[in-house]
């Protein structure tokens, strides 16, 4: 399963979709996965940073990667 | 000095009892909206709270829980360490175990304590110079008070 989390002052929102399924053309599935592309590019637009947390290292992304396990978005951040 | 004291007392009563005067005379709405917003606080905190204990190793959120911090490595650097406190405030990086400097970054919009300390940690391991820039940077100890927001 791969799950996008944003973070945001209410805790984290999670959206989950299954690659498998998506990849087999289950229309649900591939919904899960455009929803959780738009929600990260929308993200994106508004400044915010997504890293790819697993697998292996953390790393930051500029595209949505549906082959993820998770990925984290956190806000636009500033210096304080 | 307990004259002065005694009459700090008084007022602090004072404004103590005009507030719980003024929460039971509000209308439902109102003190329902103030349970609601308390209520919505704890769940984001217990959330982000979540969410960083599944991020950590149990060493790391052994840390934070015992000393109120969390030590990053710089990914970069092997003799830096990035102490990120875990209720809001500077960051503050060791080099050879001395303070070196004190970083602010916050997030645009108010997150959860947890979730600031996350956003610091997965910063500075996918990219410390961007990290770096991005931070104002202060000698250290010369601020104490906790970043606006965080």
């Amino acid at each position: 399963m791969g799950m996008l989390r944003i973070m945001s002052r209410r805790g984290d929102d999670r959206i989950t979709w299954d690659p498998k399924k998506a990849d087999a053309n289950d229309p649900e599935a591939q919904a899960a996965v455009r929803e959780a592309e738009r929600i990260f590019q929308e993200a994106r637009m508004r400044g915010a940073t997504a890293f790819r947390v697993s697998p292996g290292p953390t790393e930051r992304i500029d595209k949505f990667d549906r082959t993820a396990e998770q990925i984290v978005i956190v806000p636009r951040v500033v210096g304080g | 000095m307990l004259e002065t004291l005694s009459l700090f007392l008084g007022i602090w009563l004072l404004f103590l009892l005009l507030a719980i005067y003024y929460l039971s005379q509000a209308p439902e709405g109102r003190v329902g909206r103030f349970r609601e917003s308390v209520s919505e606080h704890f769940s984001a905190e217990n959330r982000a709270r979540a969410l960083l204990q599944e991020m950590l190793t149990d060493e790391q959120y052994q840390q934070l829980m015992k000393y109120g911090y969390l030590e990053v490595a710089s990914p970069s650097s092997a003799d830096r360490i990035y102490r990120i406190p875990g209720s809001g405030g500077l960051v503050k990086v060791y080099e050879r175990g001395s303070a070196v400097m004190e970083l602010c970054l916050q997030p645009a919009e108010p997150l959860p304590d947890g979730d600031v300390v996350l956003m610091h940690k997965l910063m500075i391991e996918a990219n410390e110079p961007e990290y770096l820039q991005k931070a104002n940077h202060f000698a250290p100890g010369i601020i104490s008070l906790r970043c606006p927001h965080l």
